[in-house]
């Protein structure tokens, strides 16, 4: 198997908090793999710098043996690596269809004289884009509700949708922040049978944030945990589970858990 | 040296009025993350109101200020109201609230030379006898007059910032106006107080304005210094504000010394060169958003 | 008769610099302050190419945009990185910059301004310009270039991660929206014959912003409604003389506050129901034969 994604001693510092404290995990081919902890442990952070969102104060993120500090989000974007967002980033007045549309154009190469002229070179490529878009909302079951505008869909769809529009640059790496975030436990059931699908289909590695303890269980291959930037476990669900620092940043924050829940 | 000197505090004091514009600007965009182009158009309204109470009125120069300031305060408030409240009620976008403030801007210019006119107003001479000799210096009355009131005006604003409850509250809102909003502080009143705020500095500003200059419905236009000397001194920081606001007016008034025409030039130059070099400005912080 | 058209040549010139502008603010959701400052870079570059160097006007033209477009990407560099009102207020030192260097170049005439210009521009060939310039922004809107600067105006962050280029897409956007506006202040100068600095103050780039969002932002439809209703409806209005520009600046505020997408609403002209049920009406045939291909034309 290939390491997919390494991170190495990470730390981002906003002046004098520490919000990532030295992470190290690495993440292999075809994983799900999972990065759980409380609110505020600092997970959000660790995905923004992988996207180039922040700078890491110090410490390694290599994909596929290449380094990613320094580089700019859309060049992590274009080597593989795509996500999605905590509060959903769709492009709100776009429809469906056209959302998925543009994250689809790094396939196509034609020019801007190109599309002036309306040549072949443009007619070729965007009859693919289309092709290729429509393939991808039928996969995601969204192709019902594909002239509909992005904003005016359900909670659970906008999720969906923006899984879809994450998967249509054909990434290698997906980092998912907490996709099952406002749904009901069916909703939560059909999300792990199409993260499970599309890391099938498309032979992907999933990186997932997540609080509903139930689906990280049921799907990750292997987590991470952390608490205040730190890492406090590291291994299948069932070690981590059972880890006593784990079982202490849970049920200690338990009330104010709950409380972030209505937040 | 006498010369520098003369223009140095020239400067200082045209410093001064475009503080008291910049100090209301950088607090509503602070509060509000926007430029709020209709600014403009409350100084100039208030320069013709203490006119007005000076000629028709036949009031005393302070009390002229003193009306001119609370009918600029009063209309501020009333711009927030109107144009702004119902786009901030429904969390509009940034870009939609620069609209509306050009729009009133427009409005403000516009009623003003369908009602009173295009014509030039002059103020009446205020003080007799208009310089005081210092050695080879002679120094208007009114500069040091404008630099006084101007000096007090800051003052009590900074006094009010940082030493009422209510000052907090709003210190508290420019610095999130989101988390203030959960703590239980009312945004809605505080927005209003920070444009009651804006709206009396610029009265002020506006009657000194009149004095200096003329009276007259584009006046407004001038608030462009304002925004430029925000933007120096470091968009949202008060003090950045002022000391921009001061620097930019000794710098123009050395330039206009120099060569009168390049002076609005070197204020624009100024502007560019500040966003290319430091966007930030001189004071301004270096904030990460949170995604 | 001369008047009219008059008045339709101007809303063509203005036109041709809401267009652009539209493309910046309305498309990519970069508001301007500066292009009145383009416009005058086109209409010099042209004037002193057909006047000192007795180049074609055809050639000129040309020229006029492309310089104001090389000059965009000077400003673009330094300052489309700007987060927030700086790259607005940018822009507005831009454009009264612009203004105040013509003010000081003596041998164009400085603040007298530059007379003689040949009259190379009337009602037709300002139209003809319009239509070839809206049927660029209609092709471009429709190819991935367009839609990168839709998913900008959007969601800045989320464009990036799907692998788009934030800083040259936008950089693209404010070029194309200069070469429109130095077209649009070449026409001006061949049709006025006489141009100055004080032509081209910061109110003219706050009126082609209004004829944008009057019209409608995110539609080339609504800047054509924009710029042809708002040059010709203060000719109309010339009776109420100075209560016009009250009523502009009013209808501005309420327009934003109760339809603030404009008169055309985000639509373009196909989406108009009056134009669907005519092209549902011929299209019958053809929706039967391939139902379902994306609403596309």
């Amino acid at each position: 198997m290939i390491k997919v994604l390494e991170i190495n001693n990470l730390t981002k510092k906003f002046g004098g908090l520490t919000a990532v404290d030295d992470l190290t995990f690495h993440v292999w081919e075809n994983q799900i793999y999972g990065l759980i902890g409380p609110n505020g442990a600092g997970k959000t952070t660790v995905f923004n710098m992988i996207t180039a969102v922040y700078a890491p104060t110090s410490g390694e993120i290599i994909f596929n043996g290449e380094s990613l500090v320094g580089k700019s989000s859309y060049e992590i974007a274009r080597a593989g690596i795509t996500r999605t967002f905590q509060n959903i980033r769709l492009f709100k007045e776009m429809t469906v269809y056209e959302n998925v549309h543009t994250a689809c154009h790094l396939n196509t190469d034609y020019n801007i004289w190109d599309s002036l002229i309306h040549n072949k070179n443009y007619k070729s490529g965007e009859k693919q884009i289309r092709q290729e878009v429509n393939e991808l909302l039928e996969r995601m079951g969204l192709y019902e509700r594909r002239d509909e505008v992005a904003m005016n869909l359900p909670y659970g769809d906008q999720r969906r949708l923006e899984i879809a529009r994450a998967v249509a640059l054909r990434p290698k790496l997906l980092l998912l922040d907490e996709p099952a975030a406002g749904m009901n436990p069916d909703e939560t059931n059909e999300l792990v049978k199409t993260i499970r699908g599309i890391r099938e289909d498309f032979n992907l590695t999933v990186l997932l944030i997540e609080h509903h303890m139930d689906l990280v269980m049921n799907i990750c291959d292997q987590i991470v945990v952390i608490n205040f930037g730190k890492e406090i476990a590291k291994g299948t669900a069932q070690e981590v589970q059972n880890h006593p620092e784990v079982i202490e940043a849970y049920l200690g924050k338990r009330e104010e858990e709950l409380l972030h829940v209505d937040a | 040296m006498d010369q520098f000197l003369q223009q140095l505090i020239n400067g200082v004091s045209i410093g001064s009025i475009y503080a008291l514009m910049a100090v209301g600007y950088s607090l509503v965009y602070s509060i509000m993350n926007f430029s709020n182009f209709a600014h403009g158009g409350v100084i100039m309204l208030s320069a013709y109101m203490g006119y007005f109470a000076i000629i028709l009125l036949d009031v005393s120069f302070g009390v002229a200020l003193l009306l001119a300031t609370l009918g600029a305060t009063l209309i501020a408030v009333l711009i927030e109201r109107i144009a702004y409240s119902p786009l901030r009620k429904r969390k509009a976008p940034t870009l939609y609230f620069i609209i509306s403030a050009m729009g009133m801007s427009i409005l403000l210019e516009n009623l003003v030379i369908a009602t009173i006119g295009p014509q030039f107003k002059t103020y009446p001479i205020i003080f007799a006898e208009s310089t005081i000799k210092l050695g080879n210096l002679s120094i208007s009355k009114m500069d040091i007059f404008m630099l006084i009131i101007a000096a007090i005006a800051l003052a009590g604003l900074v006094f009010f910032l940082n030493k009422t409850r209510t000052g907090i509250a709003v210190r508290a809102a420019t610095y999130n106006a989101r988390a203030s909003q959960l703590m239980g502080v009312n945004v809605g009143r505080i927005v209003s107080i920070v444009f009651a705020l804006g709206g009396a500095l610029a009265g002020i500003a506006g009657v000194f304005f009149g004095i200096r200059y003329t009276v007259y419905a584009q006046a407004g236009i001038i608030t462009n210094k304002a925004f430029v000397a925000a933007v120096f001194g470091g968009l949202g920081s008060l003090p950045g504000a002022i000391i921009g606001s001061i620097l930019l007016g000794i710098i123009e008034t050395f330039v206009a010394a120099w060569r009168s025409q390049l002076r609005d030039l070197t204020t624009f130059a100024i502007l560019i060169a500040v966003l290319v070099l430091k966007p930030t400005g001189l004071m301004g912080k270096n904030t990460e958003d949170k995604a | 008769m001369e008047y009219y058209l008059t008045v339709l040549t101007l809303a063509g010139i203005n036109l041709m610099v809401v267009l652009g502008l539209g493309l910046l603010t309305g498309f990519t959701g970069l508001f301007s302050f500066g292009h009145a400052g383009f416009m005058c870079i086109g209409a010099y570059t042209s004037a002193i190419l057909t006047v000192t160097l007795k180049v074609p006007f055809v050639i000129a033209l040309i020229a006029a945009g492309l310089v104001a477009g090389a000059v965009s990407l000077l400003l673009g560099r330094l300052t489309l990185k700007l987060k927030g009102d700086y790259f607005l207020i940018a822009t507005l030192g831009f454009g009264e910059s612009v203004r105040l260097i013509f003010d000081n170049i003596e041998p164009l005439g400085g603040a007298r301004g530059f007379s003689g210009i040949a009259k190379n521009s009337n009602f037709v060939s300002v139209w003809i310009v319009c239509l070839i310039g809206i049927f660029f922004l209609v092709r471009l809107m429709n190819s991935r270039y367009g839609r990168n600067f839709t998913a900008i105006r959007e969601e800045e962050l989320a464009s990036s991660t799907i692998g788009i280029d934030v800083f040259k897409t936008k950089l693209l956007s404010l070029f194309i929206s200069a070469i429109y506006a130095g077209v649009g202040g070449s026409l001006y100068a061949h049709y006025m014959t006489f141009i100055k600095p004080s032509n081209f103050a910061l109110i003219k780039s706050t009126e082609f912003t209004i004829m944008a969002i009057i019209g409608g932002l995110g539609s080339i439809t609504g800047s054509v409604i924009g710029a042809l209703l708002l040059t010709i409806l203060p000719e109309v209005l010339r009776f109420i003389a100075d209560w016009r520009m009250v009523i502009y600046g009013a209808a501005v505020v309420i327009l934003i506050i109760v339809r603030p997408k404009g008169i055309a609403g985000g639509k373009e002209f196909k989406d108009f129901f009056f134009v669907v049920w005519i092209r549902r009406l011929f299209n019958k045939r053809l929706a039967k034969k391939d139902p379902g291909n994306g609403g596309k034309l």
